[in-house]
C-alpha cells in the first residue's frame, strides 16, 4: 500500500512540476507583454484583443512584444532539448551545443560573411546554419574510429572550437572598426524579432521536436552505459549520431535566427534533472519548459532593467547563468546519472 | 539454444588479446569461464554476445551467425550483464528492470500487459519485487546485483551472460547470488555463462568450466576434472591442495599458507 503511494507520487510530482512551470511561463509571458520602455497596462493588453486598443498600443503588443516573447519561448525550448540530448550522447553533464561545434561553426560562417562578403549579409542565417552543421560533421568525422566515443567527440570538439575560435578572432582583429553586425550575432538577441522569425523558428522547432520524441528511448538506454544499451538491442553508434544530429539541428536553427545564447542548453537540462529525475520521458518536457521560461525571463529582464538600453539575452544568460550554475552545483554537490 | 564459437580472434586496436579460441555452450547448462586477471574472460564474453567485434572466426547461435542477426533479435535471445554497469542514481528499481523489455517493444510503443507481467515475474524470481519503488542507490550491493539480473532476465533470453556477478559483494551476498543463478537455471531451464573468480563457487555451481590463460583456452570440462592442483599452478601460479570432505559433494581448495 505504502509502496503504491510512492509510485503514483512520482507521476503526480511530474504533473505538479509541469503545472508550476506552465503557470510560471504564463505569468512571465504576461509580464513580457506588459513590461518595457513604454509601459502598457493589463487593461490595454486586453483591449488589443477585443479590438478597442489605440493604434500605438496595438502595434507595440502585436508587432513587437508578442512575437518577441513567443520567439524566446521557442528558442529556449529548442536549446534545452538539444542540451538534454547531448548530455545523453556524451554521458557528460557539461555537454552542450557548444561542445559539438555548433556555436563556433555558426560564428565562423557568420563572421566570414559579415566581414568579407557584406553584400551577402541578408543570408547570414543560412550560412550560420550551414557553418554549424559543417563544424558538427567535422567533429564527428574526426571522432570516428570504429564508432563514436564520447571522449573523442569532446576532444575533437575542443580542437575544432579552438581552431575556429582563432580564425574568428583573427578576422575580427583585422576588421575591428566594422564589428557591429558581428557583435550582434555573437551576443544573441531578440531585439527586432518579427512574426517572420517566429514562423521560421516555429517550423524548425516543430520538425526538431518530433525528432526529439523519437530519440527519447535511445537517450534513456544510453544512460545505462554502452554495453548495457547494446545488450538491450540499441545500435549505440547510430543512436549517438542521430541524437547529436537532432541536437545540432535544433541549436543551429536558433543560432541562425537570433545568434548565440549560451548556458541555456546546459542549465535547463540540469534543473530538469533535479526536478524530474533522469528518465528522459519526463526530463525532456521539464527541460523544455524550464528553458522556455528561463530565456523569456532573461530577455524580459534584459530589455527592461537598464533604462534606455537593452542587454542582449545572450549576455544575460552568460552573466546570470554562470553563477546560477555554480550555485546549483554547490547546493546539490552531485550529478545524477553522470 | 546452443552457442558455438569457432577459432575466434579478438583484439582492441592492433593488439590481439584472444586468438584461436573455440567453445561450445550447450542449452540449459551453467558454464563458467575462469582465468587470471587480464586473461581475456570479459573479452570473450563480450565478443560472443556481440558487445564488441571480433576480427576472426565465427559465432553461431542456434546455427545462425550472430553477425547476421538484428541487434534486437539478438537481445531477445541473449541477456548480458557486463562487468561494469551503472544507471542514473534516481532511477527506481522497477523502472530499471523495465528496460529489459526494450528488445521486445516497438520503437514507440508503451509497456504492454505482457511486459508488465514479465517485469513482475523477473522481479519475483530474483526477490526484488518488494524493492520496486526504491531508488537504485538506496539498496544494498547484493540487492543491486539482483536488480540488474532481473533487468537482464526481463529480456526473456534463452541464455544469460554474467560477467563477475559476485565481485564487490560480501560472502553472504555472493552465495545468495550464486543460489539465485542456480535456481533460475533449474527452474526456468535458462542457460548461464558466467565469469567467476571464486573457484570454490565455480566448482559448486558449474556444469562446465572453461579455463583461459593469456587469451587462449587452457582446458575445459566438468569442474572436478578442470580444477586441479596442476591447473592452479600453471594458470594462476598458486600452490594448493584440492581436498574432498565427507558430506560435501564438491571438493574444496586449500591454498598454500600465506607466509609459509
Ligand atoms: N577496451 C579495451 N581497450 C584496450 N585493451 C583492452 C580493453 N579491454 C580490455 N583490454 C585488454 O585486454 C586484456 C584482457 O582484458 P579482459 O577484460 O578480457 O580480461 P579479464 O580476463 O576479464 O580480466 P579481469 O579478471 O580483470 O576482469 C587486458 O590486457 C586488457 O588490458
Ligand atoms: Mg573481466
Amino acid at each position: 500500500m505504502k509502496m503504491k503511494n510512492k509510485a503514483s507520487n512520482s507521476i503526480l510530482r511530474a504533473g505538479a512540476v509541469w503545472t508550476v512551470l506552465i503557470a510560471g511561463i504564463a505569468a512571465a509571458f504576461l509580464a513580457a507583454v506588459v513590461i518595457g520602455s513604454s509601459r502598457i497596462t493589463l487593461g490595454e493588453v486586453f483591449s488589443v484583443f477585443n479590438g478597442t486598443a489605440e493604434n500605438k498600443v496595438r502595434v507595440i503588443v502585436t508587432q513587437l512584444r508578442l512575437p518577441r516573447a513567443i520567439l524566446s519561448l521557442i528558442v529556449g525550448a529548442c536549446l534545452s532539448a538539444a542540451g538534454a540530448l547531448l548530455q545523453a550522447v556524451m554521458k557528460n553533464p557539461l555537454a552542450d551545443p557548444g561542445s559539438i561545434g555548433v556555436s563556433a561553426g555558426a560564428s565562423t560562417a557568420a563572421i566570414t560573411v559579415l566581414l568579407l562578403f557584406p553584400n551577402l549579409s541578408y543570408s547570414v542565417p543560412l550560412f550560420a546554419f550551414g557553418g554549424a552543421a559543417l563544424a558538427c560533421v567535422l567533429i564527428y568525422l574526426m571522432a570516428w574510429k570504429d564508432g563514436v566515443d564520447p571522449v573523442r567527440i569532446i576532444l575533437s570538439g575542443v580542437a575544432v572550437n579552438s581552431v575556429l575560435g582563432g580564425y574568428n578572432s583573427f578576422l575580427q582583429l583585422q576588421n575591428s572598426d566594422n564589428l557591429q553586425g558581428v557583435l550582434a550575432f555573437m551576443n544573441g538577441s531578440f531585439a527586432g524579432a518579427t512574426w517572420q522569425n517566429v514562423r521560421i523558428m516555429g517550423l524548425y522547432a516543430a520538425i526538431g521536436m518530433v525528432m526529439v520524441v523519437l530519440c527519447i528511448k535511445s537517450a534513456n538506454a544510453l544512460q545505462l552505459g554502452d554495453e548495457m544499451a547494446k545488450n538491450l538491442g540499441v545500435r549505440v553508434n547510430l543512436s549517438r549520431i542521430a541524437l547529436s544530429a537532432v541536437a545540432a539541428f535544433l541549436s543551429a536553427a536558433t543560432v541562425s535566427q537570433i545568434g548565440m545564447i549560451g548556458f541555456v542548453g546546459l542549465v535547463a537540462p540540469h534543473i530538469a534533472r533535479m526536478l524530474s529525475g533522469s528518465d528522459y520521458k519526463v526530463m525532456v518536457p521539464t527541460a523544455i519548459l524550464t528553458g522556455s521560461l528561463t530565456v523569456l525571463l532573461a530577455d524580459t529582464v534584459g530589455r527592461s532593467v537598464l533604462p534606455g538600453t537593452e542587454i542582449p539575452v545572450g549576455v544575460m544568460m552568460s552573466v546570470f547563468g554562470g553563477p546560477f550554475f555554480l550555485y546549483m552545483l554547490r547546493k546539490r554537490g552531485n550529478f545524477h546519472g553522470a | 539454444m546452443e552457442l558455438k564459437a569457432e577459432n575466434l580472434e579478438i583484439g582492441y586496436g592492433d593488439k590481439v588479446i584472444v586468438n584461436g579460441f573455440s567453445m561450445n555452450i550447450e542449452r540449459g547448462k551453467i558454464t563458467t569461464i575462469i582465468g587470471p586477471n587480464g586473461s581475456g574472460k570479459s573479452t570473450v564474453l563480450k565478443a560472443v554476445t556481440r558487445l564488441i567485434k571480433y576480427q576472426g572466426g565465427v559465432v553461431y547461435l542456434n546455427g545462425r551467425e550472430i553477425s547476421e542477426m538484428k541487434p534486437k533479435e539478438l537481445a531477445r535471445t541473449l541477456g548480458v550483464l557486463p562487468q561494469i554497469h551503472s544507471a542514473p542514481s534516481d532511477f527506481r528499481v522497477r523502472e530499471l528492470v523495465s528496460y529489459g523489455r526494450m528488445p521486445h517493444q516497438k520503437p514507440f510503443s508503451k509497456k504492454s500487459e505482457e511486459d508488465e507481467r514479465i517485469i513482475r515475474w523477473a522481479m519475483t524470481e530474483t526477490g526484488t519485487w518488494q524493492l520496486r519503488d526504491k531508488s537504485i542507490y538506496e539498496i544494498s550491493g547484493g540487492e543491486t546485483q539482483r536488480v540488474w539480473i532481473a533487468t537482464v532476465l526481463a529480456q526473456k533470453p534463452e541464455m544469460l551472460f554474467l560477467d563477475e556477478p559476485t565481485t564487490y559483494l560480501d560472502i553472504s551476498h555472493q552465495l545468495e547470488t550464486m543460489q539465485l543463478v542456480k535456481k533460475l537455471n533449474k527452474e526456468t531451464g535458462i542457460g548461464v555463462v558466467m565469469v567467476l573468480h571464486d573457484l570454490t563457487q565455480a566448482l559448486e555451481v558449474s556444469d562446465h568450466i572453461i579455463v583461459i590463460k593469456d587469451g587462449k583456452k587452457y582446458s575445459e570440462g566438468v569442474p572436478e576434472e578442470v580444477i586441479t592442483e596442476k591447473m592452479m599452478r600453471e594458470v594462476y601460479n598458486v600452490d594448493c591442495d584440492i581436498i574432498k570432505i565427507a558430506g560435501r559433494d564438491k571438493p574444496l581448495i586449500a591454498y598454500k599458507q600465506i607466509g609459509a
